[in-house]
């Protein structure tokens, strides 16, 4: 089990007066997207989409989500990161 | 703003009706074709001209998605893609290029068509002739039945849209979310650059698929996967797509 702290989410998304949010899992909790989603529309009147594919850490965000009108990207599984600079 | 700059990529080589050409369609005594060509071939006015010479009636029309009459792309595979319906009225549907992809969409075309025209490929590189009918998308037409009859069945829906913009129809999937609520369905909207079909076995709640990308997905890809899975087309009526294609 892992905690995925949806109170949290719930409190950002208020927080943010978000309008449309994507949740980006990686493949071992894709599982539990459905409940994810189930929760933030069940807690709130945000719209609550899940990203399909790949997500392989902090780096792997996805793109172009502005022509949808998504305000915010909710991954899990990761945390912030520093970027090597080269 | 980045801007796009679209080339055709005609082929410079001359298109002839070929004396292979004719006599194939002499054999099979065709009196009229509906003409096609991928964009590379629709410089066709001597052809055209070639083949009336030959008393064969040319039906051309404009698939909507198309800038140009003739030209046929990928995702014109439903009855209703162009502006008139020249198949039903030729003996044989004649397609100009290379390739199986663009052809097989005139197949896809006449999935509830009760008389199914087959398709005779003229790729005028290689100079040859090959023909295409029902029983080389028979696997497809099958499975696309059992999915549209498993959809009906299932309560957990998965819509996969995607960011592209040529193929986005995120609003359609909002839609479409909201009409299966109403039906007592459950839908989840899933969103990415590229449907990679291996991603679902990823989320096992899911009963039933419904696909907002290209609609070849839904044609030619579900053979590949066991999900069920339908184009979001079929997806606003399921059970009259069904009993039309269940009449044939």
């Amino acid at each position: 089990m892992y905690k995925l702290e949806l109170d949290k989410i719930i409190k950002e998304i208020k927080k943010r007066n978000s309008k449309q949010v994507l949740i980006q899992l990686p493949d071992g909790l894709k599982n539990k997207s459905n409940e994810i989603i189930d929760f933030i529309e069940d807690k709130t009147n945000t719209k609550a989409f899940i990203w399909f594919g790949d997500c392989y850490g902090a780096c792997d965000l996805p793109l172009g989500l502005n022509s949808l009108d998504v305000d915010l990207i909710i991954q899990f599984g990761h945390n912030r990161f520093n970027k090597e600079k080269w | 703003m980045t801007r796009l700059f679209l080339i055709d990529a005609k082929w410079e080589g001359k298109i002839n009706l070929t004396n292979e050409l004719k006599e194939h369609l002499k054999k099979k005594k065709i009196k009229s074709v509906a003409l096609f060509a991928s964009i590379q071939f629709t410089n066709l006015n001597e052809f055209i001209k070639e083949l009336e010479k030959n008393k064969i009636k040319v039906n051309i029309t404009k698939a909507k998605r198309t800038n140009e009459k003739i030209q046929i792309l990928g995702c014109d595979c439903y009855g209703d893609s162009f502006q008139e319906d020249i198949i039903k009225n030729s003996d044989v549907v004649l397609y100009i290029g290379d390739g199986l992809f663009h052809p097989k969409a005139l197949l896809l075309s006449q999935i509830k068509s009760k008389e199914f025209k087959p398709v005779i490929i003229f790729d005028p590189i290689a100079n040859q002739i090959k023909e295409i009918n029902k029983k080389d998308i028979e696997k497809q037409i099958q499975k696309k039945k059992r999915n549209l009859k498993m959809f009906i069945n299932s309560r957990t829906i998965g819509i996969l849209v995607t960011i592209k913009p040529g193929q986005q129809y995120f609003n359609s999937a909002k839609n479409l979310k909201e009409k299966l609520k109403e039906q007592g369905k459950k839908a989840y909207i899933f969103i990415d650059n590229n449907i990679n079909l291996s991603q679902l076995e990823n989320y096992p709640f899911i009963q039933c698929w419904v696909n907002t990308a290209c609609p070849r997905i839904g044609t030619d890809d579900i053979v590949n996967i066991e999900k069920p899975l339908i184009n979001i087309k079929e997806a606003f009526n399921p059970i009259k797509y069904l009993e039309e294609m269940e009449k044939l």
